[in-house]
């Protein structure tokens, strides 16, 4: 497939390549009328215009959103679509024996003999799709997941695959998905961080800060990271001044401020600057509330498991109940994180060698808490306006590496899905091959997957743009279509 | 196996048939009334204007007929078979069809589609001078025109000019109507040249000697002290390494000590503090080498990389990983020298600026010797180590020789201490016998790689200088036997070259804008055809010829710009006239007060409460108590003298921001960056009034303030003037004045109850503090 229809086109070291601009003469101008009537110009890039003093208001949605808040569900590691979404029979069959014609080497080495799932599948729900039992109180809620199961990476290395979940690119230092929200459309509480990333109680993923950093974006779009265990940095004076100082240090700070601002009238930095202190100490009120779960209930509690005799499972079920107190409050993005650094899949998904063994215990940590919190967001009525997305930075292989237990990493076919505000309840989208080699059908990008979560709050994948050093830089680049097989 | 980014189009040749060419037919469909109406409304959606799809544009003839990205002619007159526009308007596979089924226009009926193919094996008729649009020529754009020096503009108040860049601020003032704000008073001039040019505040000393200097030249003199003082150069170095993206790490997901890199920080630092001349400063950081300026090459190096671990086993990954690391590298020389993106160019030709794939290709033939290694450092501080080196080996060698024959207990002990003591040193000396700067080896071979992809390379392609400036600059072209060092001298001399339409201009363009906060072209980095226009398009090539004929001084520029009228202006309360024309005061009728950077706003802090370590250079102190893994980068909360340097000589871990001066915008070393955002966030607040480095340098600054004012003591009469002393220096120190009368009282109550370090926390957090008057 080297060879294009012909080799003419790329010889260009000619002049005419550098012709290309239209300078529209009359006829440009009467085609444009006739593109716009028939609504075909490209469309105009919208940023949003920012208010200094209020960084964080709530700024309006291109189009009629059907979801105001998301809470992403982030399993790093790359966990195994084979063992838990995407049902692959015929891999009994063919167990233990080669995949014919397939690589000799992947990421991390030789290839082995394929390998059948590592455990059982059963039908699940009204749509009787076919979940494995690793994860038996997800699978029970199968029926209001929009599967997509033929999603491909543009890479097989975990730090730049997770950027590019996060980001839409597989370099370092671009926006992510939640700064993009946040930068459109603000938040509707303003005594809290609009985006807020909550870490694994064992880490930080392996692409770490990427995942929820600004890139080019102004900072104050950045996730704020916060777990039930470890609140936001600097939210109390340190060492041992005394409230009465404190209360007093800052009425003086104002005061000095205020006199230098009438010198200064009008200067927008300077106002912003002095909200941006009033914002702060709200925050300082808010935060620890909204932090503590004194007030759950111990049924509350019982159901996430936030009381397990597990400590890491406990914690990330406390991280689950905080991820549900702050979409309580309106915080606009909410990015929950299962698993962290790469670790011989010790501590997240990434299952090389002993994939059975680490799955047994990564599911146990994830699916209770996950699911409880779905259904508790459920029960509260807050699915009707929060989109909830459960993500992964690509699949793994069908067949086992050479001499080992487990899975090696495979960006050609993977399965992630939504579910709440919006999307289509019941519906699987795309296929892979009957190995689960790759995706053969409805084949998708993780430009689609992010386009259609922007579509979901009103947002325009192709339009949201930020200009930076003479780029519309855009969350999809050039690329992107809305699922829309996933929507209602 | 990295995803291959298989777009559609690659496929037609599958489809293609050898199907029998049919014959044209007398009656063939007529192009304006029945082709042209097909193509505006299903094809013109995507593929016309300026930004067409795949580089594929159908409202043109010749490019119609020249087709898109790596498919020939979208049209081969008489053979619709063969004509990719037929095929895809024809096929019905999602994956191939035209349009696709995203795309709002419908797809051509079946009518339509023989009708198009009937036009096509007809001859393809396509008369001239009915297209919609018209080519212009992509090179002709002011950026690529040769710089001409312009004559000073006469102005109305020819008193105001101080110097000649103050006559096109001044004209272009009065062509809208507006005058220039009043000078600023010398206090305010002070705090604003020493926080521009140093990145530190005046101290109450040098505030005072300004002030009372009635001399001529007092503010040359200002300006001459603080040019040569190192700080200028630790201050002016971040700007550029901000842009080169420089940090300590490698980056992606491992993220691991990039350990010898600083040596290029401390170049960049050296190389403006001694005013290295910009041709000279741009010919080293590609080729220093070549003159005994290795570390200038870390430049090339200065991106993310992925490390031999991280990239797939496989022989497709480790092509694409050298792909990825030398479009880095493009990246770097492309925008942070020419301000021209070329990097756009590599999976196609580029959409806006005249640079074609070839061209990205043929820059790449002249960097594809370099390496992103550490590696022997050839300077004189690795030679004395190696010197040092040797001396301890033989000490070392001597020390075992002895051991070996068997001495007494006593003297076994000495000894063995002696040789633990030895390794020491070694591993210590060791270091500094390498660099992590350009690596050079025997060119790679470059081949035009279709879309990108390394999988499918075309035409083997050698060093070959843009070809969009071959008219105005002698074309650079090297053969396949030129070696690696000799391609990069011969790309530093074209990029160089004093008559460059680019190099001077984007220079001198950043200076300016590191003075005023935005640049007189707002995209410094892109001054190509999707950049933004100059505000002053005459003043930039007065400033360009000026730069080039001084021989390329950047401190000449930072005197031209710092002691001119346009710089001595006020920054104060807007005119309502000129408020309501240029609120953004990008035509200057004011000085354009901002907030300081991180590093200038936590080195003020050390300067301020007198604890600021002045130790230049090395390896750089660390931010964080461990690196990476699962407890990611916590960080250090207080620092001893070592963390108390200028925050440039942090070790600066990529990605990852500082825990509490982080959030004012501080770069993440991802990807270059021509300016630093501005924002204001509750985050950066919490930090800079709650953090343990505020809190600690407030009571350092009290310290300071207790000692400075000696005085009277503690007797009750005497503690309130003692206290009003205090507030007084403290002032000066922080922001170079002392406080007004109400300032004055509140500030002694709130010191009378809560003591000193209150006072001090408040002044730290102020605007006035923060801000570049």
């Amino acid at each position: 497939m080297n060879q294009p229809l012909s080799c003419s086109g790329l010889r260009l070291l000619n002049r005419r390549g550098f012709l290309g601009e239209t300078a529209a003469g009359l006829g440009g101008i009467a085609l444009a009328s006739l593109l716009a009537e028939q609504g075909l110009l490209a469309a105009e890039p919208i940023r949003p215009v920012i208010d200094p003093t209020q960084p964080h208001a709530a700024r309006p949605p291109h189009h009629e959103a059907k979801a105001k808040n998301v809470l992403v569900i982030f399993c790093a590691g790359a966990v195994s679509q084979l063992e838990t979404w995407d049902w692959k029979p015929e891999l009994v069959t063919w167990d233990d024996t080669p995949l014919p014609g397939g690589p000799e080497v992947t990421f991390q080495g030789p290839a082995g003999n394929l390998a059948r799932p590592q455990y059982a599948f059963r039908p699940r729900g009204e749509t009787g799709k076919m979940v494995s039992d690793l994860i038996p109180h997800l699978a029970e809620l199968t029926d209001r997941f929009a599967f997509v199961h033929s999603l491909t990476s543009r890479t097989n290395t975990h730090g730049p695959a997770e950027n590019f979940l996060s980001t839409g690119s597989a370099f370092d230092g671009f926006p992510s998905l939640g700064a993009w929200v946040t930068y459109a459309l603000g938040s509707e509480n303003q005594d809290l961080p609009a985006f807020v990333s909550i870490l694994d109680p064992r880490g930080v993923p392996q692409a770490s800060s990427n995942n929820w950093g600004p890139g080019f974006l102004p900072a104050e779009f950045q996730g704020t990271t916060l777990s039930a265990a470890a609140p936001v940095r600097h939210l109390k004076v340190a060492g041992d001044v005394s409230t009465a100082a404190d209360q007093a240090t800052r009425g003086l700070l104002r005061q000095l401020n205020e006199r230098h601002l009438s010198e200064h009238p009008a200067d927008g930095a300077l106002a912003a600057r002095i909200a941006s202190y009033e914002l702060a100490a709200r925050m300082q009120l808010s935060m620890p509330e909204v932090g503590s779960l004194a007030e759950e209930s111990p049924a509350t509690l019982e159901a996430y498991g936030a009381n397990d005799a597990d400590a890491t499972k406990a914690a990330f079920a406390r991280n689950c109940i905080l991820a549900r107190r702050l979409i309580e409050r309106g915080v606009r993005f909410v990015q929950l994180f299962n698993g962290a650094y790469a670790s011989g899949g010790e501590l997240n998904w990434d299952g090389h060698q002993k994939l059975k063994e680490q799955y047994d215990r990564h599911a146990m940590i994830l699916d209770q808490p996950a699911a409880a919190l779905i259904r508790d967001l459920e029960q509260r009525g807050l699915m009707e306006e929060t989109l909830v997305v459960w993500c992964t930075e690509f699949g793994r292989m069908p067949f086992f590496q050479k001499g080992a237990k487990g899975r090696d990493h495979n960006p050609d076919g993977f399965t992630c899905w939504m579910t709440g505000a919006g999307v289509r309840q019941g519906v699987s989208y795309g296929k892979t091959d009957d190995l689960g080699v790759k995706a053969v059908e409805d084949v998708s990008s993780l430009y689609d997957f992010n386009a259609t979560i922007l579509h979901l709050l009103g947002l325009d994948h192709t339009r949201l743009s930020y200009l930076h050093n003479g780029f519309e830089r855009r969350l999809t680049d050039v690329h992107g279509r809305v699922l829309r097989e996933l929507l209602t | 196996m990295p995803q291959q980014v298989v777009l559609p189009l690659v496929l037609i040749a599958v489809v293609l048939g050898s199907m029998a060419k049919q014959t044209a037919a007398a009656d063939a469909p007529d192009f304006v009334a029945e082709i042209q109406p097909l193509l505006v409304a299903h094809c013109y959606e995507c593929h016309a204007g300026e930004a067409a799809e795949s580089g594929l544009r159908l409202d043109i003839k010749s490019e119609a007929f020249r087709g898109g990205d790596g498919h020939g002619p979208a049209v081969v007159a008489g053979d619709a078979q063969a004509s990719p526009l037929v095929q895809f308007t024809r096929s019905d596979d999602p994956q191939l069809q035209m349009p696709p089924p995203e795309a709002v226009s419908a797809r051509l009926t079946a009518e339509q589609q023989a009708l198009l193919a009937a036009w096509v094996d007809a001859g393809a008729v396509w008369p001239e001078g009915v297209d919609t649009a018209v080519l212009a020529d992509r090179r002709d754009h002011w950026a690529f025109r040769p710089v001409v020096r312009p004559q000073l503009p006469d102005v109305d108040q020819p008193e105001w000019v101080r110097n000649g860049l103050d006559a096109f601020i001044k004209s272009r003032l009065e062509a809208v109507g507006l005058s220039p704000s009043p000078e600023a008073d010398r206090r305010t001039w002070l705090r604003r040249v020493t926080l521009d040019l140093t990145g530190l505040p005046p101290t109450p000393e040098e505030s005072v000697a300004f002030l009372t200097d009635q001399t001529a030249d007092a503010y040359e003199r200002v300006v001459e002290r603080l040019l040569a003082s190192p700080r200028y150069g630790e201050r002016y170095a971040q700007h550029w390494l901000d842009i080169v993206r420089y940090a300590d790490t490698h980056g992606y997901e491992v993220n691991t000590e990039r350990v010898n890199a600083w040596p290029y920080r401390d170049w960049v630092i050296d190389a403006l503090n001694r005013d290295l001349p910009y041709d000279h400063f741009v010919r080293q950081q590609l080729v220093g080498d070549a003159f005994g300026e290795d570390a200038a090459t870390g430049f090339l190096v200065t991106a993310a990389v992925l490390l031999p671990g991280q990239i797939g086993a496989d022989e497709a990954s480790k092509r694409q990983a050298r792909q990825e690391a030398l479009a880095d590298i493009i990246i770097n020389v492309s925008d942070s020298f020419l301000g021209l993106s070329v990097g756009c160019a590599r999976c196609h030709d580029h959409k806006f600026d005249p640079v074609a794939q070839r061209d990205y290709y043929t820059m790449q033939a002249f960097l594809s010797g370099v390496r992103y290694e550490d590696r022997p450092y050839h300077a004189p501080a690795a030679e004395a180590a190696r010197a040092r080196i040797a001396e301890l080996k033989q000490q070392q060698a001597a020390a075992e020789a002895e051991l070996a024959a068997g001495p007494t207990d006593e003297r076994r002990g000495q000894l063995e201490h002696d040789v633990a003591e030895l390794k020491k040193q070694l591993t210590a000396e060791t270091v500094k016998t390498r660099v992590f700067a350009g690596s050079f080896q025997k060119p790679d071979e470059v081949f035009l790689l279709s879309r990108g992809d390394p999988e499918q390379p075309g035409d083997l392609v050698w060093p070959q200088s843009l070809a969009a400036f071959d008219d105005q600059l002698q074309p650079v072209g090297l053969g396949p036997g030129a070696g690696d060092q000799t391609r990069r001298l011969a790309l530093a001399n074209w990029i160089t070259h004093p008559s460059h339409p680019l190099t001077a201009r984007v220079m001198v363009n950043r200076l300016w804008q590191w003075h005023f906060g935005i640049g007189l072209v707002e995209s410094a980095s892109d001054f190509g055809r999707n950049g933004t226009l100059p505000s002053h398009p005459l003043l930039l090539d007065w400033l360009a010829a000026e730069f080039v004929a001084n021989g390329w001084s950047v401190k000449d520029m930072h005197r031209q710009i710092v002691l001119s009228a346009t710089y001595r202006q006020a920054g104060g309360p807007g005119q309502p006239e000129a408020m309501a024309i240029d609120a953004d005061s990008r035509l200057l009728w004011r000085f354009p007060s901002r907030r300081l950077e991180a590093e200038a706003i936590r080195d003020s802090m050390l300067a301020v409460s007198g604890r600021l370590n002045l130790v230049m250079g090395g390896r750089g102190f660390d931010l964080f108590r461990s690196r990476g893994g699962l407890s990611g980068f916590p960080p250090i909360e207080q620092f001893g003298p070592e963390g108390r340097r200028r925050m440039i000589y942090a070790h600066k871990i990529r990605m990852e921001k500082e825990s509490v001066f982080g959030a004012f915008d501080c770069p993440d070393a991802g990807q270059t960056l021509d300016r630093r955002r501005r924002s204001t966030t509750p985050i950066q607040a919490l930090n800079l009034f709650n953090s343990p480095f505020t809190i600690d340098e407030a009571e350092a600054f009290a310290a300071r303030v207790t000692q400075e004012v000696a005085g009277a003591g503690a007797d009750d009469e005497h503690v309130d003037e003692q206290i009003s002393q205090q507030v007084e220096r403290a002032f000066l120190l922080a922001v170079a004045r002392a406080p007004d009368d109400v300032e004055r009282e509140a500030c002694c109550a709130v010191v009378r109850e809560h003591g000193l370090a209150s006072l001090c926390r408040a002044l730290l957090n102020t605007n006035e503090f923060l801000f570049l008057p």
